[in-house]
C-alpha cells in the first residue's frame, strides 16, 4: 500500500495537467461537442433542426456578406497584430529601464486595456465625431482643420480607425508579456556582450530579441487569435457599419446566431476556426526552428 | 552633455506615451462630471461642469458597491485557481511532454481559436443543470476555464525557457518533481504569474458576454453589467455611465499597481544563476 | 452551489493536500457528478415566480411594484431578472429549458411554438383600448398571448417656433414635406432641416418601419398588413416591386440627401446629437417616438413649449400621413410556467389602475387603459389630435432573422452611397431577398 502511494506520489508531476484538463473539459469541451453538431443542421434556435449535411459550409461561399466579414477580419488582423507587437516591444524596452516614474508611466500605458472595450469604443466615438468631437476642436484650434473628416462614416477609412484604436488600447497587454520576458534575461548576458563592445542595437539584436522568443511567440499567437476574433471594439465604434462595411466574422456569427440562422452561424464559426488555425500553426512551425537554433 | 540630451529625449518619448494614453481617460472623466446636456464638445472648452453629484447618483442608481464586491469575488477567485491550475499544467507540459500532456496542450491551443459562441446553448444547459445560473461560484469556475488556454500557453512557453537545473537541487534534497515545482520553480515564475494575473484579471473583470447570460439577478451583477444598465433601449445616460465606469476602474488599476511590481529587473537573474 | 464547492474542494485538495516535501495522500475519489442538480425546492404554500425583462430602465420601478405585490401576497415571491440583450438571452433560455414564468420578450416564433399561454379571458381587457388588444392578438391562432400596459407613438417632432416664423404648415403630402424642408434650408442656413441620427441603426430602421412599411400598413389596414408580414405574402408586400414601397422609399431618402436637407453627418450622428440639435434649435425636424419626450425635457424643460408633433408624410401620391400608435410594455406568461395562476395574479396586479398610472408617469408613456388618467407628458393633447387625423399604424412583425436593426444597416448602406449610380430598384431587390431568406429560415 505504501509503495503504491509512493509510486503515485513520485509520478504526480506527470498528471499536473489533470485538474486543468478536467475543468476545461467540463466547461468547454463537453458543451463544444454538443455544439458542433448544430453546424450540420438548419437549426434556427426555435423549431426542431433537420440534418442538412455540409450545406451550411457551402452556403458560406455564396454569401457575399459573410465573405465581406471575412475580408474585414483578415484586414483588421493583418493591420493590428504587427503594430501591436512592434509598439508593445518598443514600449516594454523603454519601460524596462531604470528610470524615475517608471511605475507611473507603465500604469498609464496599461490603463486603456483595463477599460472595457465597449466603453472605450464610445469614448473614441466622442473623440472622433465630426464637428462635435474632441479631435475636431483640437485640430481646428491648431489651424489643422483641413485634416478633419468623418472617418467612421467612410467605409474606406473606418476600419483603419478601428485598427488604430485597437492598437492603442491593447498595446499595454503586449507590453506586459514582453516585460515579463525581459525579466528572464540574465544580466550576465548583457555584461558579457558589453565587454565584447557591443552597442545597444547589437545587444538588442543578439541578446534581447533571441532571449525574448517565448514572449514573442505568445504575443504573436495571442494577437493573431485576438485580432481575428475582434468583436467588442467594432461593436462599440461602428456596430459593423456603415451598413456592413466593418462587420467582422465574430459580429456576423453573433448576428446569425441570434437571428434565426443558428446552424449556419455554427458552421461559419468552424470556418473561422480554420482561418485562425492556419496562420497560427504556420507561425509556430516557423519559430520552432528558430528556437532550435538557440 | 550627451547624457543629458539622451535623457531629455527619453522623457519626451515618455511624455508622448503618457499623453496618448491619457486623453481618453480625460474624456471619460469629462463626461463623468458634466451635466446631462453636455455629452459632446461644442468648442475647445475642455473644462467640465464639475458635477461630482453624478458619482453619487451613479453609485446609488447602479448599486455599484455590490457590483464591485461581486466582481472582486469572481476575479480574485478565478485568478487564484487559474494561477494554480495553469502553472501546474504548464510545468507538466513543459517538462514532461508525454502523450497525455502533449494532447492536453494541443487541445487547449486549438480550443483557444474556436469562437466561444458555439457553446452558448449547451453551456447554458450545463450551467442550469449544475445550478450555476446566478451563482458567483459557477461564474468563477467558468472564468477560470475560459482563461485556461491562454494561461497554460503562457506558462508552458516561459517554463521551457527556465533551466531545469533549478529544480534539480531540490530533487536531490528528497523532493519529488511535483513538490519541487511548488517549492522552487513556482517562485521563478513571479513575472509570469503577474502577467497572468494582470492580463487574465483584466479580461475577467471586464467580462460581459458570459456575465450577461449567467448573472441575471441584481444581487450577483458585476461591474460591466452595472455599467451597461445605463444603456437603454433608446440612448444612454452617458454621464452616469462614465461615472460608474470611473468607479469600476479603480480596483482594476490598484490590482495592476500591486502586481506590476514584479516587473523589476533582477529578480530572476541572480536566482537562476544561484 | 454546493456542487461547485465540491469541484473546488476536489481541485484544491489535489494541490494543497500534497504540497509538502514529505509524502502526501492523494485521495483519488473522482466522483463523476452526472446526476441532475437544481431540484426545485417546492413548498405547497410558497410560490416563487421569475420575471425576465429586457427593459433595464424600469428595473427599479418594477422592484417597487414587486415589493407592493409581495406584501399583498405574502405566499408569492417574484424574482426579477434582466439583461440588456434580452432577446438573445431569452432565446438561449428557451433552448436550454431555463424558462421564466413571465417575460417581456415576445416574438412570433415562440407564439408559433406555443411557448406562451392565452390571456384572452383575463378581466382587464375590457379596460384596454380595443386597438391595443388587437395588436396583442396572434394573427395565426386568434389567441392573445400578451398584454400591454402602455401605448407608444412615433412621428415627426418639429420646432414650432421655426414653423411659425417661416409660416410653415404640417405636411400632408411628400411634396409639401420637401418644400417645408427646402424653405428651412433657404431661410435658415444654420439649421438642419431634418436631422437623422444614423449611428443608431434602430432610428434608420424606424424610417423603413414607419414610412416604407407605413404605405403597406395603410393600404391593407392593421390586421391584413400584419397577416401579410407574418405570412410573407409577397404580392401584397411588394418589396421588390420597382414601384413598391422600398423602391420609393430609397428614392425619397436619396432625394433628401441630394438636396442637402438632412445633416451631413447623418451616418455617424448619435441619438444624443439629435436630441441636442433639436433642443438647441439647430434642427427643425426629427423622426422619433414618444420615448424621446422625457429626455428632451431633461436637457431643457423650456423646450416643452416649442415641440410640435406631426405624422409621417406619405411617400406615395394619394396616400395619407401615418403615425405609429402601438403597444408598449408587453408581458406574457410562458406555458412552461409551473404557476400560471400566480403569474396571472401578478399581471392583474400590474394592470391595477394605480399601478398603471404610476408606471406610465414614471416612464412618461401614455397608458393603454381607457380608465387610467396619467399625466405622462406636455404634448398629450396634440398627440391625441394627430392620432385622430392620421392613419394609425403598428410596429412591423419582422421575421426573426431580419430585425429592425438590419433594416437600419441597409439604410446606412444606402446613405453611404452603395447604390449610387445604380438603379434604386436594386436596393428594393436586395431588401426583398434578405427579408425572404430570413422569413424562410424559421418556417
Amino acid at each position: 500500500m505504501y509503495s503504491l502511494l509512493n509510486r503515485i506520489n513520485t509520478r504526480l508531476h506527470l498528471f499536473m495537467t489533470v485538474p486543468a484538463a478536467l475543468l476545461y473539459g467540463i466547461f468547454f469541451i463537453y458543451p463544444l461537442i454538443q455544439g458542433i453538431g448544430i453546424s450540420m443542421t438548419d437549426s434556427n434556435g426555435v423549431t426542431e433542426p433537420n440534418f442538412i449535411g455540409l450545406q451550411n459550409f457551402i452556403e458560406f461561399f455564396n454569401d457575399d456578406r459573410a465573405k465581406g466579414a471575412l475580408m474585414n477580419t483578415i484586414y483588421f488582423a493583418v493591420g493590428s497584430a504587427p503594430l501591436l507587437n512592434i509598439f508593445g516591444l518598443a514600449y516594454a524596452l523603454f519601460l524596462d529601464q531604470n528610470i524615475r516614474g517608471r511605475t507611473f508611466i507603465r500604469t498609464i500605458v496599461y490603463m486603456p486595456a483595463v477599460i472595457s472595450p465597449l466603453i472605450m469604443g464610445y469614448i473614441w466615438y466622442f473623440i472622433m465625431q465630426p464637428q462635435r468631437g474632441f479631435l475636431y476642436h483640437v485640430l481646428e484650434s491648431m489651424h489643422l482643420g483641413f485634416l478633419n473628416g468623418n472617418w467612421l462614416a467612410d467605409s474606406s477609412t473606418a476600419l483603419n480607425v478601428i485598427i488604430m484604436v485597437n492598437v492603442w488600447q491593447f498595446v499595454g497587454m503586449t507590453m506586459i508579456i514582453y516585460l515579463a520576458g525581459l525579466q528572464g534575461i540574465p544580466g550576465e548576458l548583457y555584461e558579457a556582450s558589453k565587454i565584447d563592445g557591443a552597442g545597444y542595437l547589437a545587444r538588442l539584436r543578439y541578446v534581447t530579441i533571441p532571449m525574448l522568443y517565448p514572449a514573442i511567440k505568445i504575443n504573436v499567437v495571442t494577437n493573431i487569435i485576438g485580432s481575428l476574433a475582434v468583436f467588442e471594439i467594432i461593436m462599440a465604434m461602428t456596430e459593423g457599419g456603415p451598413g456592413y462595411a466593418t462587420e467582422s466574422m465574430s459580429i456576423f456569427i453573433m448576428r446569425m446566431m441570434y437571428g434565426s440562422f443558428t446552424g449556419y452561424s455554427t458552421a461559419v464559426a468552424l470556418i473561422m476556426f480554420v482561418v485562425i488555425v492556419i496562420p497560427v500553426f504556420i507561425f509556430l512551425r516557423a519559430t520552432k526552428s528558430k528556437e532550435m537554433e538557440m | 552633455m550627451k547624457k543629458v540630451s539622451i535623457l531629455a529625449i527619453k522623457y519626451i518619448v515618455y511624455g508622448v506615451m503618457v499623453a496618448i494614453s491619457i486623453v481618453p481617460f480625460y474624456i471619460l472623466f469629462y463626461l463623468s462630471v458634466n451635466s446631462p446636456s453636455r455629452s459632446y464638445f461644442e468648442s475647445m472648452n475642455l473644462l467640465p461642469d464639475w458635477q461630482f453629484y453624478n458619482y453619487m447618483e451613479a453609485w446609488k442608481q447602479s448599486n455599484i458597491g455590490l457590483s464591485i464586491f461581486n466582481s472582486i469575488v469572481i476575479t480574485v477567485g478565478a485568478l487564484v485557481l487559474l494561477v494554480l491550475l495553469a502553472s501546474a499544467a504548464g510545468y507538466s507540459i513543459a517538462r514532461f511532454p508525454n502523450v497525455f500532456n502533449r494532447t492536453v496542450f494541443i487541445v487547449l491551443l486549438l480550443c483557444m481559436m474556436i469562437p466561444a459562441i458555439i457553446v452558448t446553448v449547451p453551456l447554458y444547459t450545463l450551467m442550469k443543470d449544475i445550478g450555476g445560473i446566478n451563482s458567483r461560484w459557477a461564474m468563477t469556475l467558468l472564468q477560470t476555464s475560459t482563461m485556461l488556454p491562454f494561461a497554460v500557453f503562457l506558462y508552458t512557453s516561459f517554463i521551457k525557457s527556465i533551466p531545469k537545473e533549478i529544480e534539480e537541487s531540490a530533487i536531490i534534497d528528497g523532493c519529488t518533481h511535483f513538490t519541487a515545482f511548488w517549492r522552487v520553480t513556482f517562485h521563478f515564475l513571479k513575472p509570469v504569474n503577474s502577467s497572468v494575473v494582470i492580463l487574465a484579471g483584466m479580461r475577467i473583470w471586464n467580462n460581459y458576454d458570459q456575465a450577461i447570460f449567467f448573472l441575471q439577478d441584481s444581487s450577483v451583477r458585476t461591474i460591466p453589467l452595472a455599467v451597461s444598465a445605463f444603456f437603454q433601449k433608446y440612448g444612454a445616460d452617458w454621464n452616469l455611465m462614465a461615472a460608474a465606469s470611473m468607479i469600476g476602474l479603480l480596483p482594476a488599476v490598484l490590482l495592476f499597481l500591486f502586481f506590476q511590481k514584479s516587473f523589476v529587473k533582477g529578480i530572476t537573474t541572480g536566482a537562476i544563476k544561484g | 452551489m454546493t456542487r461547485f464547492m465540491m469541484y473546488m474542494t476536489f481541485i484544491s485538495l489535489l494541490f494543497f493536500g500534497i504540497v509538502g516535501c514529505s509524502e502526501g495522500n492523494s485521495t483519488n475519489s473522482t466522483s463523476d457528478n452526472d446526476s441532475e442538480g437544481g431540484e426545485d425546492v417546492e413548498n405547497q404554500e410558497d410560490v416563487s415566480l421569475k420575471l425576465f425583462t429586457g427593459k433595464v430602465e424600469t428595473v427599479d420601478l418594477m422592484d417597487e411594484l414587486i415589493a407592493d405585490f409581495e406584501s399583498a401576497n405574502p405566499n408569492i415571491q417574484v424574482e426579477q431578472e434582466y439583461a440588456n440583450d434580452a432577446s438573445n438571452v431569452m432565446k438561449v433560455k428557451f433552448a436550454s429549458g431555463d424558462v421564466p414564468d413571465i417575460t417581456t420578450v415576445i416574438t412570433q416564433d415562440y407564439m408559433d411554438q406555443d411557448r406562451y399561454i392565452d390571456l384572452s379571458d383575463e378581466s382587464y381587457w375590457d379596460r384596454i383600448l380595443p386597438s391595443i388588444k388587437e395588436l396583442n392578438t396572434d394573427i395565426k391562432t386568434g389567441n392573445t398571448f400578451s398584454v400591454a400596459t402602455n401605448v407608444t407613438m412615433a412621428g415627426i417632432f418639429y420646432n414650432k417656433e421655426i414653423f411659425a416664423e417661416l409660416g410653415l404648415e404640417e405636411a400632408q403630402t411628400w411634396d409639401e414635406f420637401v418644400s417645408n424642408l427646402e424653405t428651412i434650408k433657404e431661410e435658415k442656413p444654420d439649421v438642419t432641416p431634418l436631422f437623422l441620427p444614423g449611428k443608431e441603426v434602430w432610428s434608420l430602421g424606424h424610417l423603413v418601419e414607419f414610412m416604407a412599411h407605413g404605405e403597406i400598413k395603410q393600404e391593407l389596414g392593421i390586421s391584413d398588413s400584419r397577416k401579410a408580414f407574418i405570412e410573407n405574402e409577397k404580392e401584397k408586400l411588394g418589396f421588390s416591386d420597382p414601384e413598391g414601397p422600398m423602391a420609393i422609399f430609397a428614392e425619397r431618402l436619396m432625394e433628401l440627401q441630394d438636396k442637402g436637407l438632412i445633416n451631413e453627418d447623418a451616418l455617424t450622428a448619435s441619438y444624443d446629437n439629435q436630441k441636442d440639435a433639436f433642443v438647441t434649435g439647430n434642427a427643425a425636424m426629427i423622426s422619433q417616438g414618444m420615448w424621446v419626450m422625457g429626455e428632451l425635457l431633461d436637457i431643457d424643460p423650456e423646450v416643452a413649449g416649442r415641440i410640435g408633433f406631426s405624422p409621417y408624410p406619405p411617400l406615395k401620391e394619394g396616400s395619407k400621413p401615418v403615425v405609429l400608435s402601438a403597444e408598449d410594455s408587453k408581458y406574457a406568461i410562458t406555458s412552461a410556467s409551473e404557476h400560471p395562476e400566480e403569474a396571472k395574479k401578478f399581471l392583474e396586479f400590474l394592470m391595477k389602475d394605480e399601478n398603471v398610472k404610476k408606471y406610465s408617469e414614471a416612464i412618461k408613456s401614455p397608458p393603454s387603459f381607457t380608465d387610467v388618467d396619467a399625466d405622462w407628458g406636455p404634448i398629450k393633447d396634440e398627440t391625441n389630435a394627430v392620432l385622430e387625423s392620421a392613419v394609425n399604424i403598428q410596429f412591423t412583425d419582422w421575421p426573426s432573422g431580419f430585425s429592425g436593426d438590419d433594416n437600419g444597416r441597409m439604410v446606412q448602406e444606402l446613405l453611404a452611397g452603395k447604390y449610387d449610380g445604380s438603379d434604386l430598384t436594386e436596393f428594393a431587390q436586395e431588401y426583398a431577398e434578405t427579408w425572404n431568406k430570413a422569413w424562410e429560415s424559421t418556417q
